[in-house]
């Protein structure tokens, strides 16, 4: 026993002084807290403003917050499901962010249209830049005639190709659904996959249906989300049957990659930009990241997708990029809104625009267009442009459960009319 | 090995009279102070009891999280039992639970073992076991779809080619009968050397006498361990079991990141689908009756289990 | 223990060498990844690196600003650890050894939090931590990991107290002395192997943690490492070799600190307990 208390001498030393520790970083963590104190509780007068955004809004916001100085922000960013559910959670117990993420129109925890349902979001209305939202956009940035959102302008699906691997099987971007075929069919016989598909990342599952549907369905009648709403249409007997029925063509014709449900975004990425594959059906604001893997980024380019066997049936899919709103309960929403006002310059759209490679909002002579896009703008002009579907969905269960079909889809688990059902099924939920 | 924390045995074999009551003075006398427990009782009460307890309002309110909301009753709670998605859920959270729980602890324990022998290299062989562990699991999965990649020549099917293994190459996340057993996988090469870490503290406390006193007795390698080290190691196995099922059973970033429930729901546990209903799909009411629903669900496993395990402790 | 090192011993040490490298295998792609810039990486991510380029570790030390995010994390850190270490101790002594039904009582009580889902008490939470003025705060983030990991620490703490006799302490007592000397002397030195687990699972749960920094350090000057590394992570564009860098350098504190206790620990395990 007496042996123990030799050992204890020692240890008491150490025990004390972790003890101490205690001490000493209590008061280190109080005097951090004294500094960090004014950027967390808020308050009047100069103080700095909370901003919380997506990674992909990181690039524009930086360069841009370096140049406002009527406020001061400390800006985090993250990755957009943590982003959702931190600010979700902020919202719900009564302290957002001051400037906050918020996607366009409805159909998403974090969109416009359910957020400012809980009146949640100031109203923007009176910024001398909402005058300016084409009209077809307006349904992503207003509810009830009022605006709530900010966003520099919108992004294409489309086919972004390889034009080596184009022109070593002699084909030029398709106009029509079957020259699209044939085109995906000789890239083939050349030994190459002529679409690569990442289905493995769930967004990524429902960029082929979106880049069809207009054309199957908004370009036959443009009046289909109303009457969805309206419960006098379906998806089961619309353009979304052929949607999908093409979607599996394409599969079973062999023109995607084997295994697409376990290929990520980042295996579809290096499969077109190292040539391996052909084109890959995307949103526009992957781009940088397909030129940075590419060895020489002038080889990508972008072709809208044809969904339909008239070329001047041909619609594609707009949507407005993630955006920004303000807080309507914070206590700094004067000098919030300011900061979006600033935002709203044309100046300032056209460079957050040409920074994530998308259209922006309004264009003046200095817009700088990210030239794989220019194929992109007679559709916008001619209102031959539709929203990301989504945007429109009444809950903002529909989107997973596409996401989940179509897998099942690829996986052969399912049916069309299944599958069809399905999100016939979601939508009406509530 | 001592006392136990199974209500006072003390208490009930004690006959009436002073002799008792000295004993009983004397238990007493040798037991801490009830405050050794109370700062931990304070912060925990407030940092989860109180926070929890006042959160489990929402379960009876049809709340989406952020508006107004209104109490709907045991609505949230029928609702659930009706849930195809939340039912394919809770078996794939089982099978998720009983591979980690099995693999993981098995191989755990075989690292320690062989990390705790003398071999030379064994302080860098623990830092290497233990290294996945240090990593955030969201990253984890991220990396691991690099090594899932499907195409034959990549990633792990690269190398089953390789070394001549080629028929065992699979679409690892992409089959829907094959992803949950990847993401397993993955949790096991992760967390094994977590596992090993406590197995360690429990060898590091079995005397080196015991060893070398059962060693002149002859004891061949396995009786030492079966009569020496395993049952000295009955709180590391408490332990390393109890965690590893709970999270198991509450297992969410892996599957997150890796599938997010997919292909289909293929993947979908308990965790995904609550995350899904309280932050994509705005059912922040319905989300806490299955959040409340897992807890109890967790909480009954683990008394189970508890009760079984210090069970064997203590004989 | 006075094996020799023998043929069995080496035959263990090669065996054991094999299993590492195949245990390394991902932490090579990571560390491999993190030295390509992204065309390598399209072109064949797990081969070693063509040419190998130190810019995502600078990327990611300069643009990601990991300086000041190391302080942050350290302190808040090592702050909850010593926190829970002093108060998860003390309580789970108090419980392995007050044998009666209350003893029993709190102790399943702490098993709770680890079992309930961190959703369920989220947003009180944080409106809790909202009105105490602690939002941007490092001491809120240590007084939530102390409570959160409370559970886990005392948990770990009372396994293995209980295995231990009580006679030593018990003679203490007799001998006159307190309570808090006969745990904090007597006591505590014993428990040396299970507080460097409780010190290093800890830690790594805190360092890691990434979404209770965001929740409540979001948009303030205090963010910590992973809420950095990941705000390079989009759902469009991604810096992964920022990001792998970043992970790459997060982990070596950890690792390291991870090496120094084990040789504490094994050495203490040599010298100290024979007594």
């Amino acid at each position: 026993m007496t042996s123990s208390y030799g050992t204890a001498a020692l240890s008491r030393r150490g025990f004390l002084g972790l003890t101490g520790g205690v001490a000493a970083m209590g008061a280190l963590a109080a005097c951090g807290g004294t500094s960090g104190g004014s950027s967390g509780g808020g308050g009047g007068g100069g103080a700095t403003l909370r901003l919380v955004a997506v990674a992909d809004q990181q690039k524009p916001l930086e360069l841009l917050l370096k140049e406002y100085t009527k406020s001061k922000f400390s800006a985090s960013y993250a990755p957009t499901d943590q982003v959702q559910t931190s600010v979700r959670t902020q919202l719900g117990a009564g302290n957002a962010p001051d400037v906050h993420v918020v996607f366009p129109g409805d159909g998403s925890a974090m969109s416009m249209a359910q957020i400012a349902q809980a009146g949640l979001l100031a109203d923007l209305s009176d910024q001398a830049w909402t005058k300016r939202i084409p009209p077809g956009l307006k349904p992503a940035f207003q509810k009830d005639g009022k605006t709530f959102l900010y966003s520099a302008g919108s992004s294409v699906i489309g086919a972004i190709y390889n034009k080596k691997v184009f022109q070593e099987a002699g084909v030029e971007p398709p106009t029509t659904w079957s020259e699209f075929l044939d085109v995906c069919e000789k890239i083939k016989k050349k030994g190459k996959v002529p679409i690569a598909l990442g289905a493995q990342t769930q967004w990524v599952t429902q960029l082929i249906t979106y880049a069809l549907v207009p054309s199957t369905v908004y370009a036959k009648n443009p009046k289909f989300d109303e009457q969805m709403r309206a419960g006098s249409a379906s998806f089961a007997n619309s353009g979304w049957k052929d949607a999908f029925d093409m979607y599996l063509e394409l599969q079973k014709r062999g023109y995607f990659n084997d295994n697409p449900n376990g290929t990520t975004l980042e295996q579809q990425t290096s499969m077109v930009a190292t040539g391996k594959a052909a084109m890959a059906i995307q949103v526009s604001a992957v781009l940088p990241d397909f030129r940075k893997a590419a060895s020489n980024a002038d080889d990508l380019d972008m072709f809208p997708v044809p969904g339909a066997d008239d070329a001047n049936q041909v619609w594609v899919p707009a949507g407005v990029v993630v955006g920004l709103g303000v807080s309507a309960r914070g206590k700094n929403v004067d000098e919030a809104k300011a900061f979006l006002e600033f935002l709203g310059q044309q100046q300032n759209m056209n460079r957050w625009a040409e920074a994530v490679a998308c259209v922006p909002l309004t264009r003046d002579s200095a817009s700088k267009i990210d030239p794989v896009l220019k194929s992109f703008l007679p559709f916008i002009d001619a209102n031959k442009a539709v929203p990301f579907m989504d945007q429109n969905w009444p809950n903002a269960e529909i989107q997973p459960a596409h996401f989940a079909v179509v897998q099942e889809l690829l996986g052969g688990r399912t049916t069309v009319a299944k599958a069809l059902a399905k999100l016939d099924e979601t939508y009406r939920k509530k | 090995m001592t006392s136990t924390l199974r209500p006072a045995p003390a208490k009930r074999a004690a006959p009436p009279g002073a002799a008792a009551r000295r004993r009983r003075r004397g238990a007493r006398f040798l037991s801490p102070p009830w405050w050794f427990a109370a700062p931990a009782l304070a912060i925990y009460a407030l940092v989860v009891l109180y926070p929890s307890l006042s959160g489990i309002v929402y379960a009876f309110t049809d709340w989406n999280g952020l508006g107004e909301r209104s109490f709907n009753g045991l609505a949230n709670f029928s609702k659930l039992f009706d849930d195809e998605a939340a039912r394919g859920s809770l078996v794939n959270t089982l099978l998720l639970t009983v591979a980690i729980v099995l693999v993981q602890n098995a191989v755990g324990l075989l690292l320690a073992l062989g990390v705790h022998a003398k071999i030379k290299s064994r302080t860098v062989l623990r830092v290497v076991f233990f290294a996945p562990a240090v990593v955030s699991p969201v990253m984890v999965a991220f990396l691991w779809k690099y090594i899932y990649n499907p195409s034959p020549d990549a990633g792990l099917n690269g190398i089953l080619g390789a070394v001549g293994l080629g028929g065992l190459r699979q679409d690892w996340l992409g089959n829907p009968d094959l992803a949950i057993w990847s993401i397993a996988g993955m949790v096991v090469w992760q967390f094994a050397g977590y596992s090993m870490v406590i197995f360690l503290a429990g060898l590091e406390g079995v005397p080196a006498e015991l060893h070398e006193a059962a060693m002149i007795d002859g004891a061949s390698r396995w009786q030492r361990f079966r009569h020496v080290t395993w049952p000295l190691l009955a709180p590391a196995v408490t332990i390393n079991l109890m965690l590893s099922t709970i999270g198991g059973l509450k297992l969410f970033d892996q599957v997150y990141a890796a599938t997010n429930g997919g292909p289909g729901h293929a993947s979908e546990t308990l965790s995904t689908v609550l995350y899904k209903q309280a932050f994509v799909f705005g059912n922040y009411g319905y989300s806490t009756a299955i959040a409340l629903v897992l807890a109890l669900f967790v909480a009954a496993v683990s008394m189970i289990q508890i009760h079984y395990l210090r069970g064997r402790e203590v004989a | 223990m006075n094996i020799r090192y023998g043929l069995r011993t080496l035959g263990l040490e090669l065996v054991m060498i094999a299993v590492a490298v195949a245990f390394l295998f991902p932490v090579y792609a990571l560390v491999t990844m993190s030295l390509k810039d992204q065309k390598q990486v399209a072109e064949s991510p797990l081969a070693l690196p063509s040419s190998p380029t130190f810019d995502n570790f600078s990327n990611a030390w300069t643009r990601a600003e990991l300086g000041p995010a190391l302080f942050n994390s350290t302190v808040i850190t090592v702050g909850s650890l010593v926190a829970l270490i002093a108060i998860g101790s003390f309580a789970a002594y108090f419980l392995s050894r007050r044998a009666s039904r209350l003893g029993y009582g709190l102790y399943v009580l702490f098993l709770l939090g680890i079992v309930l889902p961190f959703q369920l008490g989220m947003i009180p939470l944080f409106k809790l931590v909202d009105e105490a003025g602690l939002l941007g705060t490092m001491q809120g983030m240590i007084i939530f990991y102390t409570g959160i990991q409370l559970p886990f620490t005392i948990f770990l703490y009372t396994g293995f107290i209980r295995a231990l006799p009580a006679d030593y302490a018990n003679a203490a007592l007799i001998d006159g002395a307190g309570h808090f000397q006969a745990f904090t002397r007597v006591v505590f030195p014993l428990l040396r192997p299970i507080t460097g687990t409780v010190l290093i699972l800890n830690a790594v749960f805190i360092w890691n943690d990434f979404f209770t920094p965001l929740l409540y350090l979001g948009g303030s000057t205090r963010e910590t490492v992973p809420v950095r590394i990941f705000a390079f992570v989009g759902q469009y564009v991604s810096d992964n070799g920022l990001v792998f860098a970043g992970l790459v350098l997060a982990a070596l504190p950890i690792l390291a600190v991870f090496l120094v206790l084990q040789r504490y620990v094994i050495k203490g395990f040599a010298s100290g307990l024979k007594g």
